[in-house]
């Protein structure tokens, strides 16, 4: 039988089943096969590899990227408080922001703002910094999940399984750059800074040694490839 | 005047808010200095007769009331989730517990970045899920006070039934206290709040009680996650147990072939650990070692890295200062505060001397039962681990470990800021490797006496 849990499929006969499988088997075939083959003959690049592992208890995890996909009621009223609060920080979440470990987040109301889904990919495992949120930002924490039903409070032991319960995993995640974090992004943008000042520095240096030259030519060459983005 | 001199003239009875009379001893006392001790690990096959050994054990664990004060000899008990289970605990409170200590460590592999040579399948036989049941500690001023309290221990196992001795492990270091690398260690230990002890001018504030004992408020202001019913849970708290094989060798190896003199040599080992041997800080003293500060607990704790952010003098990524970051600046929003243990580390094997190299690892005779204290032990060795060990991310080092205790599945590297360009040395390979280990629960002298005596019938 069918290891989906769609309520539909479950007043298929034997025989339907095996016609519907056999005819989206056929059809998807061909791009399968694509893919298929294309991952086993492409040599990907170990620095951008990304994988399908579990972001610890919950969630999965490409690389030192995870993702979190939750889904839960909320209280009445609290999407227009958690509107209000969107609308006042333009999306500028300061606070979330200082956590370092976010690469973003998505609030989506739905069922008439009944229900709320939430997203956020993040880097490492999703429990390691919880109890580090429950006494640096409490507040901001609270201010954002108090709106759902049932929320234990940062603070309350039982913290991480009310967000465990509410986790969904996710079928499919992919990521651009599974081996970079919001950390090593910062960098990456201070050193794209330095080195043009430094390369502006050795461009006008007359009196170059030749082991400088030499180290030079080398950094000129490795940053004038330009790659095409391969996931 | 040692640790504990200096201790009991701090001590002030009417500023305890503590339980002392029903928390073990082994929770608040140090190590004695030098010190000498033995671990044991029992299985329980039978419910009846391991709670009768637990009952009579308990009879000569020791209470924190007096902990400033000299002792000969102290006990310590703890008790693993599969320990509990074997002793007949009732389905709820074992289910009361916190999730990553029901599981039980090799479990937690994952969470815990035990791979490769690291992982449970290599463990030793002692520590495969669902051995060790409880675990028995005894420290001691000398040889004669650790034989007279064994003896005694021995007397109450000799007369149970339906209780296997795994194995023991006897240990001691002189009044040097050094790791099998050479270095002084368990030297920072946190201040409990509420203990009778005040910090020092110069020294750190108090943690919150809660961190370290159940049912008291902790760092985020409620008690932590704490076990069913209350007589169980509250005054007792969670150990972590690693035993880990120091490759001596390979570390003197590493050393020698990045520095050319023995003073460079001394240095680079100083950089990797934080400290000089003997244990005075990079910090305090960043040129040469300095026994007397080393030896000095009212000076050798008293600093933080505020004035080398960038890690000029002390590495971001020593051992040191990874472990504790003093006032560092991190990339990652971080409580420094709720990541702190009690240490309560052993060493074992020979004592180190700079002609051992490589080879002589085969011999895996030197070691460190890496033990410490927390009332959520197990969520702060999985973070350390993830976080503070096995990466570089929160210090702005993306992929470099810890030197000394990382697991590196690939020899990694070591970054020493320097101007006007840093170091970053190659070939750091694992220079501890994990033997075993379990997360234990150290119970109160009361939920001892409960567990003992069936209380929950």
């Amino acid at each position: 039988m069918t290891d989906s849990k769609d309520p539909r499929l479950t007043d298929e006969t034997r025989l339907e089943e095996v016609r519907r499988r056999a005819s989206e088997l056929a059809a998807d075939l061909p791009q399968l096969a694509r893919i298929a083959l294309e991952t086993m003959i492409r040599d990907h690049n170990p620095a951008y590899k990304g994988s399908a592992k579990k972001a610890g208890r919950a969630g999965k995890q490409s690389g030192n990227v995870s993702e979190l996909t939750a889904i839960a009621k909320l209280k009445p009223g609290g999407a227009d408080r958690l509107r209000r609060i969107f609308d006042l920080t333009d999306g500028n979440m300061d606070g979330a922001q200082r956590v370092s470990t976010l690469h973003d987040m998505r609030f989506v109301f739905f069922d008439d703002d009944t229900r709320i889904l939430f997203a956020t990919a993040y880097d490492g495992d999703w429990d390691t910094y919880i109890n580090d949120f429950a006494t640096k930002i409490p507040g901001l924490m609270d201010l954002l999940f108090a709106n759902i039903e049932g929320w234990p409070g940062i603070d309350s032991p039982k913290v991480k399984d009310f967000i465990a319960d509410h986790q969904i995993d996710a079928a499919g995640w992919f990521v651009a750059n599974p081996q970079v974090t919001v950390v090593d992004v910062r960098r990456y943008q201070r050193m794209e800074k330095a080195l043009g000042a430094f390369l502006d520095a050795m461009a006008v240096n007359k009196e170059m040694d030749p082991a400088t030259r030499t180290a030079l030519e080398k950094l000129s060459t490795e940053i004038a490839k330009p790659e095409g983005v391969d996931y | 005047m040692g640790i504990l001199g200096n201790l009991a003239a701090r001590f002030r009875r009417e500023s305890v808010t503590l339980e002392l009379d029903d928390i073990q001893a082994l929770i608040l006392r140090s190590r004695p200095e030098p010190y000498v001790g033995i671990h044991a690990m029992l299985h329980v096959d039978e419910a009846e007769g391991g709670r009768d050994l637990v009952r009579r054990l308990a009879r000569h664990v020791p209470a924190a009331s007096d902990w400033t004060e000299e002792r000969d000899a102290w006990m310590g008990v703890a008790l693993s989730h599969a320990g509990l289970r074997a002793l007949g605990l009732p389905e709820t409170a074992l289910k009361s517990f916190p999730l990553a200590f029901r599981q039980g460590m090799a479990e937690r592999a994952e969470q815990l970045r035990d791979f490769g040579e690291n992982a449970p399948e290599t463990w030793e036989e002692a520590f495969k899920p669902g051995n060790c049941h409880i675990a028995l500690t005894i420290y001691a001023r000398d040889d004669e006070a650790l034989d007279r309290t064994i003896e005694r221990a021995m007397e109450e196992y000799d007369r149970s039934h339906g209780v296997t001795l795994l194995g023991t492990h006897r240990f001691g270091a002189d009044a040097d206290a050094k790791n099998p690398f050479g270095f002084r260690d368990s030297i920072s230990q946190p201040t409990v709040a509420g203990s009778g002890v005040e910090p020092q001018p110069g020294q750190e504030r108090a943690i919150a009680a809660g961190e370290f004992i159940l049912g008291e408020n902790s760092e985020a202001g409620a008690p932590v996650a704490m076990p069913e019913p209350s007589i169980l849970g509250r005054n007792g708290s969670f150990v972590v147990l690693r035993k880990y094989q120091s490759r001596v060798g390979a570390f003197n190896d590493f050393v020698r072939r990045h520095a050319e003199s023995e003073h460079e040599q001394e240095k680079l080992g100083a950089k990797m650990f934080g400290r000089w041997r003997s244990g005075a800080p990079l910090v305090l003293s960043p040129d040469r070692d300095d026994p007397e500060l080393g030896g000095d607990p009212s000076r050798n704790n008293d600093f933080d890295f505020s004035k080398d952010p960038r890690g000029l003098v002390c590495p971001h990524s020593a051992h040191m200062r990874r472990l504790n970051p003093r006032g560092s600046e991190l990339t990652i929003l971080t409580d420094e505060n709720i990541h702190r243990i009690i240490r309560r580390s052993s060493t074992f094997g020979p004592k180190w001397s700079a002609d051992v190299s490589a080879a002589d690892d085969a011999r895996e005779d030197r070691g460190i039962f890496f033990i410490f204290i927390s009332a959520r032990a197990y969520d702060t060795i999985e973070f350390l681990q993830q976080e503070w060990i096995n990466r570089g991310n929160f210090i702005d080092l993306g992929e470099e470990r810890d030197p000394v205790v990382g697991l590196h599945e690939e020899p990694g590297h070591f970054t020493i800021p320097a101007d006007p360009v840093r170091r970053r040395l190659d070939g750091v390979t694992t220079f501890n490797r994990l033997r075993g280990g379990e997360y234990m629960f150290m119970p109160s002298l009361s939920a001892l006496d409960w567990i003992g005596n069936a209380g929950w019938r």
